[in-house]
Protein backbone atom coordinates (compact mmCIF):
# COMPACT_ATOMS: atom_id res chain seq x y z
CA UNK A 1 0.00 0.00 0.00
CA UNK A 2 2.72 2.47 0.14
CA UNK A 3 4.00 4.17 -2.63
CA UNK A 4 5.61 2.02 -5.02
CA UNK A 5 8.25 3.38 -7.66
CA UNK A 6 6.05 4.78 -11.15
CA UNK A 7 7.54 6.03 -14.32
CA UNK A 8 4.23 7.76 -14.85
CA UNK A 9 3.53 11.72 -13.08
CA UNK A 10 0.76 13.37 -11.44
CA UNK A 11 -0.46 16.83 -11.97
CA UNK A 12 -3.44 18.11 -9.31
CA UNK A 13 -5.62 21.03 -8.98
CA UNK A 14 -6.71 22.26 -5.57
CA UNK A 15 -8.74 25.19 -4.94
CA UNK A 16 -11.88 26.72 -3.22
CA UNK A 17 -15.13 26.63 -5.01
CA UNK A 18 -15.14 29.37 -7.74
CA UNK A 19 -10.93 29.40 -7.58
CA UNK A 20 -10.82 28.76 -11.45
CA UNK A 21 -9.07 25.76 -10.84
CA UNK A 22 -11.01 23.25 -13.10
CA UNK A 23 -10.57 25.49 -15.97
CA UNK A 24 -7.00 26.15 -15.68
CA UNK A 25 -6.94 22.06 -15.84
CA UNK A 26 -8.85 22.06 -18.53
CA UNK A 27 -7.09 24.13 -20.88
CA UNK A 28 -3.63 22.67 -19.73
CA UNK A 29 -5.13 19.34 -20.58
CA UNK A 30 -6.21 20.55 -24.13
CA UNK A 31 -2.71 21.71 -24.45
CA UNK A 32 -1.76 18.39 -23.61
CA UNK A 33 -4.41 16.34 -26.12
CA UNK A 34 -3.39 18.50 -28.76
CA UNK A 35 -0.02 18.08 -28.98
CA UNK A 36 -0.80 13.65 -28.92
CA UNK A 37 0.74 13.77 -25.13
CA UNK A 38 -0.21 10.45 -23.28
CA UNK A 39 -2.59 10.96 -20.71
CA UNK A 40 -5.53 10.39 -18.38
CA UNK A 41 -8.22 13.11 -16.90
CA UNK A 42 -9.88 12.12 -13.59
CA UNK A 43 -11.85 14.11 -11.08
CA UNK A 44 -12.93 13.77 -7.21
CA UNK A 45 -16.01 12.19 -6.80
CA UNK A 46 -16.90 10.75 -10.11
CA UNK A 47 -17.03 6.95 -9.89
CA UNK A 48 -20.63 4.81 -9.77
CA UNK A 49 -19.51 2.81 -6.92
CA UNK A 50 -20.79 5.04 -4.08
CA UNK A 51 -23.41 7.14 -6.24
CA UNK A 52 -26.59 5.85 -4.81
CA UNK A 53 -25.00 5.98 -1.13
CA UNK A 54 -23.85 9.50 -1.79
CA UNK A 55 -27.78 10.58 -3.05
CA UNK A 56 -29.15 8.57 -0.18
CA UNK A 57 -27.06 10.05 2.27
CA UNK A 58 -27.30 13.63 1.03
CA UNK A 59 -31.12 12.93 0.48
CA UNK A 60 -31.68 11.97 3.65
CA UNK A 61 -29.35 13.85 5.52
CA UNK A 62 -27.60 10.91 7.04
CA UNK A 63 -24.33 12.17 6.30
CA UNK A 64 -22.03 13.33 9.48
CA UNK A 65 -18.27 14.00 9.51
CA UNK A 66 -16.88 10.60 9.45
CA UNK A 67 -18.94 8.95 7.14
CA UNK A 68 -18.96 12.09 4.62
CA UNK A 69 -15.18 11.45 4.58
CA UNK A 70 -15.16 7.71 5.08
CA UNK A 71 -17.54 7.53 1.18
CA UNK A 72 -15.38 10.12 -0.11
CA UNK A 73 -12.56 7.77 0.59
CA UNK A 74 -13.70 4.76 -0.15
CA UNK A 75 -14.95 6.32 -3.44
CA UNK A 76 -11.38 7.37 -4.24
CA UNK A 77 -9.54 4.28 -3.40
CA UNK A 78 -12.02 2.67 -6.25
CA UNK A 79 -10.29 5.59 -8.95
CA UNK A 80 -6.98 5.08 -7.66
CA UNK A 81 -6.84 1.64 -7.65
CA UNK A 82 -8.38 1.26 -10.93
CA UNK A 83 -7.32 3.93 -12.76
CA UNK A 84 -4.83 6.37 -11.19
CA UNK A 85 -2.37 3.78 -9.88
CA UNK A 86 -2.46 1.22 -12.94
CA UNK A 87 -1.74 4.18 -15.15
CA UNK A 88 0.98 5.91 -13.43
CA UNK A 89 2.60 2.07 -13.31
CA UNK A 90 1.81 2.52 -16.84
CA UNK A 91 3.89 5.28 -17.63
CA UNK A 92 1.11 8.01 -18.02
CA UNK A 93 0.59 11.36 -17.75
CA UNK A 94 -2.73 11.77 -14.82
CA UNK A 95 -4.40 15.34 -14.41
CA UNK A 96 -6.67 15.36 -11.48
CA UNK A 97 -9.13 17.83 -10.70
CA UNK A 98 -9.05 17.69 -6.79
CA UNK A 99 -7.45 15.25 -4.53
CA UNK A 100 -6.81 14.26 -1.31
CA UNK A 101 -6.20 18.03 -0.36
CA UNK A 102 -9.70 18.54 -1.23
CA UNK A 103 -10.84 16.03 1.98
CA UNK A 104 -7.90 17.29 4.29
CA UNK A 105 -9.22 20.51 4.01
CA UNK A 106 -13.15 19.88 3.54
CA UNK A 107 -14.01 17.52 5.98
CA UNK A 108 -11.15 19.02 8.43
CA UNK A 109 -13.61 22.16 8.40
CA UNK A 110 -16.38 19.93 9.42
CA UNK A 111 -13.96 18.56 12.13
CA UNK A 112 -12.26 15.11 11.48
CA UNK A 113 -9.34 15.04 13.05
CA UNK A 114 -6.10 15.75 11.05
CA UNK A 115 -4.40 13.11 12.26
CA UNK A 116 -7.53 10.41 11.24
CA UNK A 117 -7.92 12.25 7.72
CA UNK A 118 -3.68 11.14 6.83
CA UNK A 119 -3.91 8.38 7.58
CA UNK A 120 -6.64 7.46 5.53
CA UNK A 121 -5.53 8.65 2.36
CA UNK A 122 -2.26 7.54 3.28
CA UNK A 123 -2.53 4.91 0.24
CA UNK A 124 -2.58 7.79 -2.10
CA UNK A 125 0.27 8.50 -4.53
CA UNK A 126 1.91 12.03 -3.99
CA UNK A 127 2.13 14.26 -6.32
CA UNK A 128 4.47 15.34 -8.82
CA UNK A 129 3.40 18.95 -8.67
CA UNK A 130 0.18 20.39 -6.92
CA UNK A 131 -1.57 23.74 -8.52
CA UNK A 132 -3.03 25.58 -5.59
CA UNK A 133 -5.75 28.41 -6.76
CA UNK A 134 -6.04 31.16 -4.72
CA UNK A 135 -8.70 33.73 -4.89
CA UNK A 136 -9.64 36.65 -2.30
CA UNK A 137 -12.70 34.94 -0.37
CA UNK A 138 -15.37 37.36 -2.15
CA UNK A 139 -14.51 36.72 -5.44
CA UNK A 140 -14.35 32.89 -4.75
CA UNK A 141 -17.89 33.30 -3.24
CA UNK A 142 -19.27 35.87 -5.88
CA UNK A 143 -18.12 33.77 -8.90
CA UNK A 144 -20.19 30.49 -7.32
CA UNK A 145 -22.92 32.59 -6.22
CA UNK A 146 -23.77 34.70 -9.56
CA UNK A 147 -23.88 30.90 -11.29
CA UNK A 148 -25.92 29.20 -9.04
CA UNK A 149 -29.55 29.49 -8.49
CA UNK A 150 -29.33 27.54 -4.94
CA UNK A 151 -26.81 26.37 -2.70
CA UNK A 152 -27.10 22.32 -1.59
CA UNK A 153 -27.11 21.58 1.37
CA UNK A 154 -23.90 19.70 2.17
CA UNK A 155 -22.02 22.00 -0.48
CA UNK A 156 -23.26 25.39 1.80
CA UNK A 157 -22.03 23.48 4.87
CA UNK A 158 -25.51 23.80 6.17
CA UNK A 159 -24.54 20.43 7.85
CA UNK A 160 -21.84 22.29 10.18
CA UNK A 161 -24.70 24.61 11.86
CA UNK A 162 -22.40 28.47 11.17
CA UNK A 163 -25.54 29.71 10.09
CA UNK A 164 -29.45 29.46 8.77
CA UNK A 165 -28.98 31.19 5.64
CA UNK A 166 -26.81 29.27 3.29
CA UNK A 167 -25.07 31.72 1.43
CA UNK A 168 -24.00 33.19 4.52
CA UNK A 169 -23.11 29.26 5.78
CA UNK A 170 -21.34 28.98 2.50
CA UNK A 171 -19.46 31.69 2.73
CA UNK A 172 -18.37 30.85 6.56
CA UNK A 173 -17.43 27.37 5.01
CA UNK A 174 -15.47 28.51 2.53
CA UNK A 175 -13.25 30.46 4.91
CA UNK A 176 -12.65 27.38 7.03
CA UNK A 177 -11.46 25.11 3.92
CA UNK A 178 -9.41 28.41 2.78
CA UNK A 179 -7.39 28.11 5.79
CA UNK A 180 -7.19 24.19 5.62
CA UNK A 181 -5.58 24.84 2.37
CA UNK A 182 -3.51 27.84 3.34
CA UNK A 183 -1.90 25.54 6.29
CA UNK A 184 -1.20 22.73 3.54
CA UNK A 185 0.90 25.20 1.01
CA UNK A 186 4.13 24.54 2.91
CA UNK A 187 3.85 21.15 4.17
CA UNK A 188 2.34 19.54 1.11
CA UNK A 189 4.84 21.60 -1.49
CA UNK A 190 1.95 23.70 -3.40
CA UNK A 191 2.58 25.83 -6.40
CA UNK A 192 0.51 29.01 -5.04
CA UNK A 193 -1.39 30.76 -8.31
CA UNK A 194 -3.35 33.89 -8.26
CA UNK A 195 -6.54 32.95 -9.09
CA UNK A 196 -7.48 36.49 -9.78
CA UNK A 197 -5.34 36.36 -13.14
CA UNK A 198 -6.84 36.54 -16.48
CA UNK A 199 -7.27 33.28 -17.58
CA UNK A 200 -4.79 33.15 -20.84
CA UNK A 201 -1.75 34.55 -18.29
CA UNK A 202 -2.74 31.87 -15.49
CA UNK A 203 -2.41 29.54 -17.87
CA UNK A 204 0.95 30.61 -19.44
CA UNK A 205 2.24 30.20 -15.90
CA UNK A 206 0.78 26.86 -15.34
CA UNK A 207 2.22 25.22 -18.63
CA UNK A 208 5.70 26.94 -17.52
CA UNK A 209 6.29 25.17 -14.00
CA UNK A 210 4.41 21.99 -15.42
CA UNK A 211 7.01 21.85 -18.66
CA UNK A 212 10.01 22.84 -15.72
CA UNK A 213 9.16 20.43 -13.11
CA UNK A 214 8.18 17.12 -15.22
CA UNK A 215 9.89 16.15 -18.25
CA UNK A 216 6.73 15.89 -20.29
CA UNK A 217 8.80 14.33 -23.52
CA UNK A 218 8.61 11.73 -21.77
CA UNK A 219 4.66 11.52 -22.41
CA UNK A 220 4.63 12.53 -26.30
CA UNK A 221 3.70 10.93 -29.34
CA UNK A 222 6.30 8.26 -30.63
CA UNK A 223 7.35 10.29 -33.80
CA UNK A 224 7.96 13.47 -31.75
CA UNK A 225 10.29 11.67 -29.79
CA UNK A 226 12.01 10.25 -33.05
CA UNK A 227 12.88 14.26 -34.14
CA UNK B 1 10.37 -6.27 32.73
CA UNK B 2 13.09 -7.74 30.07
CA UNK B 3 11.07 -10.58 30.79
CA UNK B 4 8.02 -9.36 29.59
CA UNK B 5 9.37 -7.49 26.85
CA UNK B 6 10.75 -11.13 25.30
CA UNK B 7 7.86 -12.60 25.52
CA UNK B 8 5.80 -9.58 23.82
CA UNK B 9 8.55 -9.83 20.95
CA UNK B 10 8.11 -13.70 20.94
CA UNK B 11 4.35 -12.99 20.49
CA UNK B 12 4.70 -10.97 18.10
CA UNK B 13 7.43 -13.37 16.37
CA UNK B 14 4.24 -15.97 16.05
CA UNK B 15 1.13 -13.85 14.80
CA UNK B 16 3.16 -12.30 11.87
CA UNK B 17 1.52 -12.39 8.84
CA UNK B 18 3.62 -13.38 5.71
CA UNK B 19 1.24 -10.27 3.59
CA UNK B 20 2.14 -7.62 5.80
CA UNK B 21 5.51 -6.76 6.93
CA UNK B 22 5.37 -3.44 8.95
CA UNK B 23 6.65 -3.27 12.47
CA UNK B 24 3.38 -2.97 14.18
CA UNK B 25 2.51 -5.15 16.91
CA UNK B 26 -0.33 -7.11 16.00
CA UNK B 27 -3.75 -6.81 17.92
CA UNK B 28 -2.53 -2.80 18.66
CA UNK B 29 -4.51 -0.19 18.21
CA UNK B 30 -3.52 3.71 18.66
CA UNK B 31 -3.48 4.45 22.27
CA UNK B 32 -3.70 7.65 23.70
CA UNK B 33 -3.60 8.54 27.24
CA UNK B 34 -6.08 11.16 27.87
CA UNK B 35 -9.86 10.72 29.08
CA UNK B 36 -10.65 9.59 25.58
CA UNK B 37 -8.59 6.55 25.99
CA UNK B 38 -11.26 5.43 28.68
CA UNK B 39 -14.03 5.53 25.34
CA UNK B 40 -12.01 5.56 22.49
CA UNK B 41 -9.00 3.74 20.81
CA UNK B 42 -7.71 7.14 19.38
CA UNK B 43 -9.22 10.28 18.72
CA UNK B 44 -12.79 10.82 20.29
CA UNK B 45 -15.69 10.49 17.55
CA UNK B 46 -16.77 14.10 15.86
CA UNK B 47 -19.20 16.11 18.36
CA UNK B 48 -19.06 13.41 21.15
CA UNK B 49 -19.86 13.67 24.73
CA UNK B 50 -18.58 10.34 26.58
CA UNK B 51 -20.68 11.32 29.97
CA UNK B 52 -23.74 11.26 28.01
CA UNK B 53 -23.16 7.11 27.49
CA UNK B 54 -25.62 5.16 30.50
CA UNK B 55 -25.85 2.31 28.15
CA UNK B 56 -23.84 -0.71 28.05
CA UNK B 57 -22.45 -1.99 24.43
CA UNK B 58 -21.45 -5.69 24.68
CA UNK B 59 -19.64 -7.46 21.45
CA UNK B 60 -19.72 -11.08 20.25
CA UNK B 61 -17.15 -11.50 18.26
CA UNK B 62 -16.12 -14.75 16.49
CA UNK B 63 -15.98 -16.89 13.19
CA UNK B 64 -18.83 -18.18 10.71
CA UNK B 65 -20.42 -20.65 12.61
CA UNK B 66 -18.98 -19.98 16.17
CA UNK B 67 -22.43 -19.22 17.40
CA UNK B 68 -22.72 -15.66 17.57
CA UNK B 69 -25.93 -15.06 16.29
CA UNK B 70 -27.64 -17.76 18.37
CA UNK B 71 -26.42 -16.77 21.57
CA UNK B 72 -27.43 -13.00 20.20
CA UNK B 73 -30.95 -13.77 20.14
CA UNK B 74 -31.00 -15.49 23.35
CA UNK B 75 -29.19 -12.50 25.46
CA UNK B 76 -31.54 -10.37 23.42
CA UNK B 77 -34.76 -12.51 25.19
CA UNK B 78 -33.18 -12.86 28.57
CA UNK B 79 -32.11 -9.50 28.84
CA UNK B 80 -35.84 -7.88 27.63
CA UNK B 81 -37.15 -10.71 30.20
CA UNK B 82 -34.90 -8.87 32.64
CA UNK B 83 -36.25 -5.68 31.98
CA UNK B 84 -33.88 -3.97 29.89
CA UNK B 85 -33.97 -2.15 26.52
CA UNK B 86 -32.16 -4.05 23.95
CA UNK B 87 -30.70 -2.98 20.23
CA UNK B 88 -28.63 -5.13 18.39
CA UNK B 89 -25.61 -4.27 15.81
CA UNK B 90 -24.36 -6.10 12.78
CA UNK B 91 -22.22 -6.17 9.62
CA UNK B 92 -23.55 -3.98 6.30
CA UNK B 93 -26.67 -3.14 8.34
CA UNK B 94 -26.49 0.63 7.84
CA UNK B 95 -29.44 2.77 6.05
CA UNK B 96 -26.51 4.63 4.53
CA UNK B 97 -24.20 1.29 2.40
CA UNK B 98 -25.36 -1.19 3.62
CA UNK B 99 -27.19 -2.53 0.32
CA UNK B 100 -24.35 -1.32 -1.61
CA UNK B 101 -21.79 -3.54 0.21
CA UNK B 102 -24.37 -6.44 -0.39
CA UNK B 103 -24.04 -5.45 -4.05
CA UNK B 104 -20.87 -5.33 -4.09
CA UNK B 105 -19.78 -8.52 -2.89
CA UNK B 106 -22.30 -10.33 -4.84
CA UNK B 107 -20.79 -8.15 -8.31
CA UNK B 108 -17.40 -8.84 -6.94
CA UNK B 109 -16.28 -6.23 -8.75
CA UNK B 110 -14.37 -4.35 -5.84
CA UNK B 111 -11.20 -3.57 -4.89
CA UNK B 112 -9.98 -5.01 -0.97
CA UNK B 113 -9.27 -1.13 -0.03
CA UNK B 114 -12.76 0.00 -1.71
CA UNK B 115 -14.44 -2.31 -0.12
CA UNK B 116 -12.53 -2.37 3.48
CA UNK B 117 -13.45 1.59 3.75
CA UNK B 118 -17.32 0.34 2.49
CA UNK B 119 -17.64 -1.61 4.90
CA UNK B 120 -15.91 1.51 7.56
CA UNK B 121 -18.47 3.57 6.51
CA UNK B 122 -21.16 0.96 7.24
CA UNK B 123 -19.43 0.60 11.09
CA UNK B 124 -18.97 4.54 11.84
CA UNK B 125 -22.72 5.03 9.98
CA UNK B 126 -24.22 2.37 12.45
CA UNK B 127 -22.15 4.01 15.56
CA UNK B 128 -23.37 7.47 14.95
CA UNK B 129 -26.99 6.74 14.18
CA UNK B 130 -28.02 3.70 16.06
CA UNK B 131 -25.73 2.68 18.38
CA UNK B 132 -24.48 5.91 19.95
CA UNK B 133 -27.79 6.93 20.16
CA UNK B 134 -28.88 3.66 21.82
CA UNK B 135 -26.20 4.14 24.35
CA UNK B 136 -27.05 7.51 25.48
CA UNK B 137 -30.96 6.37 26.22
CA UNK B 138 -29.37 3.76 28.15
CA UNK B 139 -30.37 1.08 26.59
CA UNK B 140 -28.08 -2.05 25.75
CA UNK B 141 -26.36 -2.57 22.92
CA UNK B 142 -25.47 -6.53 21.68
CA UNK B 143 -22.86 -6.04 18.72
CA UNK B 144 -22.68 -8.72 16.11
CA UNK B 145 -19.09 -8.09 14.91
CA UNK B 146 -17.45 -5.15 15.52
CA UNK B 147 -14.47 -3.67 14.25
CA UNK B 148 -12.22 -6.80 15.23
CA UNK B 149 -13.56 -8.56 12.52
CA UNK B 150 -13.18 -5.78 10.38
CA UNK B 151 -9.40 -5.33 10.83
CA UNK B 152 -8.69 -9.01 10.90
CA UNK B 153 -10.30 -9.46 7.61
CA UNK B 154 -8.67 -6.44 6.12
CA UNK B 155 -5.04 -7.32 7.39
CA UNK B 156 -5.45 -10.92 5.97
CA UNK B 157 -5.65 -9.59 2.53
CA UNK B 158 -2.47 -7.49 3.01
CA UNK B 159 -3.37 -3.87 3.83
CA UNK B 160 -1.32 -2.16 6.71
CA UNK B 161 -2.20 -3.29 10.55
CA UNK B 162 -1.74 0.58 11.65
CA UNK B 163 -3.71 1.71 9.10
CA UNK B 164 -6.02 -0.14 10.25
CA UNK B 165 -6.15 0.83 13.09
CA UNK B 166 -6.05 4.42 12.65
CA UNK B 167 -9.58 4.28 10.55
CA UNK B 168 -10.94 2.63 13.79
CA UNK B 169 -9.15 4.98 16.15
CA UNK B 170 -12.91 6.38 16.67
CA UNK B 171 -14.60 3.88 17.49
CA UNK B 172 -16.39 3.50 20.65
CA UNK B 173 -14.35 0.59 23.18
CA UNK B 174 -16.92 -1.68 24.54
CA UNK B 175 -17.72 -2.64 28.00
CA UNK B 176 -17.52 -6.15 27.17
CA UNK B 177 -16.12 -7.70 24.46
CA UNK B 178 -16.76 -11.61 24.49
CA UNK B 179 -14.56 -14.26 21.74
CA UNK B 180 -16.74 -17.00 20.84
CA UNK B 181 -13.59 -19.40 20.11
CA UNK B 182 -14.37 -22.92 17.43
CA UNK B 183 -11.70 -24.61 15.49
CA UNK B 184 -12.33 -23.72 11.54
CA UNK B 185 -12.90 -27.73 11.23
CA UNK B 186 -16.33 -27.16 13.51
CA UNK B 187 -17.07 -23.95 11.80
CA UNK B 188 -17.01 -26.11 8.63
CA UNK B 189 -19.62 -28.30 9.71
CA UNK B 190 -22.32 -25.84 11.08
CA UNK B 191 -21.80 -23.44 8.15
CA UNK B 192 -22.57 -26.40 5.58
CA UNK B 193 -25.15 -27.23 7.70
CA UNK B 194 -26.87 -23.90 7.77
CA UNK B 195 -27.19 -23.72 4.26
CA UNK B 196 -25.96 -26.24 2.56
CA UNK B 197 -23.07 -24.93 1.25
CA UNK B 198 -19.65 -22.69 1.86
CA UNK B 199 -20.31 -19.22 0.77
CA UNK B 200 -16.99 -17.24 -1.97
CA UNK B 201 -16.27 -14.81 0.80
CA UNK B 202 -16.33 -16.98 3.94
CA UNK B 203 -14.07 -19.51 2.31
CA UNK B 204 -11.60 -16.10 1.62
CA UNK B 205 -11.89 -17.42 -2.33
CA UNK B 206 -10.76 -13.92 -3.91
CA UNK B 207 -7.41 -14.81 -1.69
CA UNK B 208 -6.69 -17.63 -3.92
CA UNK B 209 -5.59 -20.01 -1.12
CA UNK B 210 -6.43 -23.35 -2.57
CA UNK B 211 -8.89 -24.41 -5.59
CA UNK B 212 -10.03 -26.51 -2.98
CA UNK B 213 -13.13 -24.97 -1.17
CA UNK B 214 -12.46 -27.39 2.01
CA UNK B 215 -8.88 -25.84 2.50
CA UNK B 216 -9.69 -22.78 1.34
CA UNK B 217 -12.15 -22.03 4.25
CA UNK B 218 -10.10 -23.80 6.52
CA UNK B 219 -7.02 -21.34 5.45
CA UNK B 220 -8.69 -18.48 5.64
CA UNK B 221 -10.75 -18.73 9.28
CA UNK B 222 -7.23 -19.80 10.56
CA UNK B 223 -5.43 -16.87 9.06
CA UNK B 224 -8.54 -14.91 10.85
CA UNK B 225 -8.50 -16.76 14.06
CA UNK B 226 -4.30 -15.70 14.10
CA UNK B 227 -5.37 -12.33 14.20
CA UNK B 228 -7.77 -12.52 16.51
CA UNK B 229 -5.49 -14.58 19.15
CA UNK B 230 -3.66 -11.24 18.96
CA UNK B 231 -6.58 -9.12 19.65
CA UNK B 232 -7.99 -11.15 22.53
CA UNK B 233 -4.35 -10.39 24.25
CA UNK B 234 -4.33 -6.53 23.68
CA UNK B 235 -8.02 -5.56 24.60
CA UNK B 236 -9.17 -8.02 27.41
CA UNK B 237 -11.52 -10.07 25.17
CA UNK B 238 -13.67 -12.66 27.31
CA UNK B 239 -12.78 -15.95 25.69
CA UNK B 240 -15.36 -18.76 25.10
CA UNK B 241 -15.20 -22.13 24.28
CA UNK B 242 -17.73 -21.73 21.47
CA UNK B 243 -17.81 -25.54 20.49
CA UNK B 244 -19.37 -25.73 23.89
CA UNK B 245 -23.05 -27.12 24.17
CA UNK B 246 -25.30 -23.51 23.56
CA UNK B 247 -27.07 -23.85 27.29
CA UNK B 248 -23.09 -23.46 28.31
CA UNK B 249 -22.15 -20.74 26.35
CA UNK B 250 -25.21 -19.04 27.38
CA UNK B 251 -24.61 -19.54 30.92
CA UNK B 252 -20.91 -18.05 31.02
CA UNK B 253 -22.33 -15.20 29.09
CA UNK B 254 -25.18 -14.35 30.98
CA UNK B 255 -23.25 -14.81 34.09
CA UNK B 256 -20.41 -11.87 33.22
CA UNK B 257 -22.97 -9.45 32.13
CA UNK B 258 -25.18 -9.67 34.74
CA UNK B 259 -22.32 -8.49 36.65
CA UNK B 260 -21.49 -6.18 34.09
CA UNK B 261 -25.16 -4.72 35.20
CA UNK B 262 -24.88 -5.66 38.51
CA UNK B 263 -28.05 -7.64 38.34
CA UNK B 264 -28.55 -11.14 40.35
CA UNK B 265 -30.45 -13.03 38.95
CA UNK B 266 -29.19 -15.24 35.67
CA UNK B 267 -31.94 -17.71 36.11
CA UNK B 268 -32.95 -18.02 31.68
CA UNK B 269 -34.98 -20.80 29.75
CA UNK B 270 -35.90 -19.95 26.71
CA UNK B 271 -39.37 -19.17 25.27
CA UNK B 272 -40.91 -21.39 22.62
CA UNK B 273 -40.18 -19.16 20.37
CA UNK B 274 -36.42 -19.88 21.06
CA UNK B 275 -36.88 -23.36 22.11
CA UNK B 276 -35.16 -24.74 18.98
CA UNK B 277 -31.89 -22.90 19.46
CA UNK B 278 -31.20 -24.57 22.99
CA UNK B 279 -29.32 -27.50 21.91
Amino acid sequence: MPNRAYPGALIVVEGTDGSGKSTQLYLLKRWLEIGGYRLHFTEWNSSPLVKSATRRGKQRRLLTPPTFSLLHAADFADRCERQIMPLLQGDYLVLADRYIYTAFARDGARGCPEKWLRNLYRFAPVPDITFYFRAPLDVAVHRILSGRPKLKYYEAGMDLGLSYDRPESFRLFQARIMDGYDKMVESDNFVVLDGTLPVNKLQKQMREIAASKIDLKRFAPRAAEAE
Amino acid sequence: MPDQEKERLQERERVATPTDHSEIVPGRLPAISEDESKHFYGEPLVGFDPHEITGTLIVIEGMDGSGRSTQISLLQEWLESEGFAVQTSGLRRSTLVGRDIDELLAKNAVTRLTLALMYCTDFFDQLEHRIVPALKSGTIVLADRYIFTLIARSVVRGINRDYLSGLYAMALRPHLTFWLNVRPETAFGREFRKAQAISYWEAGRDMSLSHDLYWSFIRYQTMIKREFEAFAKRHDFLELDGEAPVSTVNKLLRQRIAEQLGIRSTKYTPSSALAHLWR
